[in-house]
């Protein structure tokens, strides 16, 4: 399958380009904080509970609050129907996004206690991890918890050796790479990295230069949906 | 359609910076490099200091609050309070003015009873002891209760209390606000109702201008049953 | 954990009740505003996300070939599933289906099946296989009365599926044989009073629960019983009618014209 032609993507985008993205704040009434994002075709909702009390008891630290993440995949989200409940690949998804989010919230706040993430990937087009970061980090804004700045998080990779931004299904099926990222655009602190396939050093630092830019933009893109929100509020 | 009420401060996000100057950070604020930025999604106000107002986020109590809780469980020696916090309270069995028996607690408060609490301490580990506001234990048995985010109780009270002096003044009720956002509303069933009315709209429209002219006309038209062509 | 109720609330909502009023102004048999959008999840052969009230249910339908049950080989397959994920409410815990997301699911699936709504006796296909339909009920936002949600919404995901047949080889896509709209009404049992559509405070005080789910004649499909409460004989009676009504309201202004032959 050819993936470059004329310097353009099976989906006509430019090697540098993000599909379009879409975030909706405060969606849910029983979440203390919800956002919804439309990346591609990708649909995906986060909600955050939290802080509240952790039950069962003994899993509470002393000192802090613990953050839990759960990402999940609906089982219409896929072309061919998933099984309902955590699988492998969910469970190291929950696991690295929990890590990627940690290290900017202020869990010294609220010792013996929680912060539930929630993510539910209702419809997959790969990047759906960094889709469900970048709306987990603005419900937790939402939610009102406390945090050094926003994570945001996309996906670099390599089809026909070029170095891509934000694959698309046949993109990550079939190209050459594949490499998630998240990271705090503010200060360039990378809290999220993944890769498989194969790059060559300079390749890699290209697709790094790549995904700062992607990250960047998915930055702008949080923030104004956050203050849209209140925006919104205001005109009844 | 209502017109677009104006907003009179910045409205940031966490890692938004807010001043060069490490000496104006405040609350809701942290400072790196000797600059200024937001901990939290809300309203920078900036004076002497820089703060930034939360928007939404859970109630933490600070001795001295007083709150409206409910009891959610009673154990051999303390009743169990819901503060709408993350933590639950404790009102020990000696606080209570008179000398009781384990047996007697549910009989003076049981589960799902509210009643207004004063917050005597809270320690490392957010452990929250609660008293009795002010001698006399005072359980709600009539009345509605109605919870707003803490960070809205401000606004409900107003400057020196303009706000809830409004509510009192125009409708036959009785109300009292939580520090923790549960407020308390007791008097005539149809003034009751749009005071919960007025005070979800007070929650809603918090960070707007020309707020408080809003809920008296809001209130003078209700109660004369004047609607306006909308 | 976030179930008790405070005693003041409980009081004045039957309070309301006894003087046929409700705390968000509703009339007892008046629901929410119901909003029905389909095709959601465009990946999905058929989705649709229901909102009553606050309410939010995401339903998908996916459909695969596959191998019949032994004892009925000419029959097509439903397999009906409800996932109550922890977003939807600060009570939901993560973990495979429990009691409640159980009895949702089947009572979603018996409205579907025992009303007839899909031919299943069309979905063979060619070499002994038939049509899976996997009917996936996603709730997002807990705000009172699932059932009705979840049931609309599977209602509305199988008629806005396609058999994706291009896809395997058998032929052009084509809508899932439709025969009747089984809609579900749930009314619930405060202190005697009877109301439909409970919104979440009066599903947590209700002592028992009454869900009827009717077809286009009016005939019954299913019924569930739910709570540890009891009904009188007269009060089902009330129920059933009531709900009967109701559902035809609910479907014509739902599906209107295309309930049509």
């Amino acid at each position: 399958m050819e993936f470059m032609k004329n310097g353009k993507r099976i989906d006509d985008r430019l090697p540098n380009e993000l599909r379009p993205v879409k975030f909706e704040v405060g969606v849910l009434e029983r979440a203390d904080g919800s956002c919804y994002v439309e990346h591609g075709r990708n649909k995906v909702i986060a909600a955050v509970y939290g802080p509240r009390a952790v039950h069962p008891r003994h899993l509470q630290e002393a000192n802090r609050a613990i953050i839990r993440y759960r990402y999940n995949m609906a089982s219409f989200s896929v072309e061919e129907r998933k099984r309902p409940g955590p699988d492998r690949r969910s469970i190291e998804i929950s696991k690295v996004s929990r890590e990627a989010i940690d290290p900017v919230i202020i869990k010294e706040f609220y010792p013996r206690s929680t912060i539930d993430i929630f993510v539910e990937i209702l419809q997959a087009d790969a990047g759906t991890r960094s889709a469900g970061i970048n709306a987990a980090s603005v419900a937790l804004a939402d939610a009102g918890v406390p945090m050094r700045g926003l994570i945001s998080s996309c996906a670099v990779g390599k089809v026909d050796d070029t170095v891509v931004l934000d694959l698309v299904k046949e993109e990550d099926n079939y190209g050459q790479a594949d490499m998630p990222i998240a990271m705090d655009v503010r200060t360039g602190e990378v809290t999220l990295l993944q890769m498989d396939g194969h790059l060559t050093l300079e390749e890699f630092e290209q697709a790094l230069e790549l995904a700062k830019t992607g990250c960047a933009r998915i930055a702008e893109m949080q923030r104004e949906a956050l203050i849209q929100k209140y925006r919104g509020e205001e005109n009844e | 359609m209502r017109k677009k009420e104006k907003v009179d401060k910045t409205i940031v996000v966490p890692g938004d910076l807010l001043s060069d100057d490490a000496a104006k950070a405040a609350e809701g604020t942290y400072t790196e490099n000797g600059k200024v930025y937001s901990l939290i999604y809300g309203l920078a106000d900036e004076r002497e200091k820089i703060r930034v107002i939360p928007l939404s986020g859970k109630y933490l109590p600070t001795i001295g609050d007083v709150v409206i809780g409910m009891v959610s469980d009673i154990s051999f020696s303390n009743w169990k309070v819901n503060i709408n916090s993350p933590y639950e309270a404790l009102m020990h069995i000696s606080e209570y003015p008179r000398r009781i028996e384990s047996s007697e607690m549910a009989k003076i408060m049981r589960v799902g009873d509210l009643a207004i609490f004063k917050v005597i301490d809270v320690d490392q580990s957010m452990k929250i002891e609660l008293a009795p506001r002010e001698g006399q234990l005072r359980v709600l048995r009539s009345g509605r209760v109605v919870d707003v985010s803490y960070t809205k109780v401000p606004r409900v009270i107003g400057r020196a209390g303009s706000m809830v002096s409004l509510l009192k003044d125009k409708l036959d009720v009785n109300i009292f606000v939580g520090k923790n956002g549960r407020i308390w509303i007791n008097g005539k069933a149809a003034d009751e109702e749009l005071a919960v009315k007025a005070i979800k709209r007070i929650e809603q429209e918090a960070h707007t201008s020309g707020l408080t002219d809003r809920i008296t006309k809001f209130l003078e038209e209700e109660k004369h049953g004047i609607y306006e062509e909308r | 954990m976030n179930d008790v109720i405070a005693e003041i609330r409980k009081d004045y909502i039957y309070g309301l009740a006894k003087r046929s009023e409700r705390a968000d102004g509703r009339a007892f048999d008046e629901y929410r505003p119901i909003q029905v959008e389909v095709g959601f999840i465009d990946k999905a052969e058929g989705s649709a996300r229901v909102r009553i009230g606050n309410t939010q249910v995401l339903v998908g339908v996916k459909l695969q070939p596959g191998e019949p049950f032994a004892d009925s080989p000419e029959t097509g397959v439903i397999i009906t599933n409800v996932e109550l994920v922890p977003l939807a409410s600060p009570s939901f815990e993560p973990g495979p289906p429990n009691e409640k997301a159980i009895e949702l699911a089947r009572v979603v699936d018996r409205g579907v099946r025992e009303s007839g709504a899909i031919d299943l006796s069309q979905l063979t296909l060619p070499d002994g296989k038939v049509w899976l339909i996997f009917i996936d009920v996603h709730v997002l936002d807990y705000d009172g009365n699932l059932i009705d949600a979840s049931a609309l919404g599977a209602l509305a995901a199988l008629i806005n599926a396609k058999m994706p047949s291009e896809r395997y080889g058998y032929g052009p896509d084509a809508a899932l044989p439709i025969k009747e709209y089984p809609i579900a009404v749930t009314a619930v049992d405060l202190d005697g009073e009877i109301m439909l559509d409970p919104s979440l405070d009066e599903e947590t005080i209700a002592s028992s629960r009454l869900t009827v789910i009717s077809g286009l004649q009016g005939t019954l499909a299913g019924m569930q019983k739910s709570g540890t409460g009891t009904l009188s004989v007269d009060e089902i009676v009330r129920v059933v009618k009531l709900a009967g009504s109701k559902a035809m309201q609910i479907r014509d202004d739902l599906f209107g014209g295309s309930t049509n032959g």
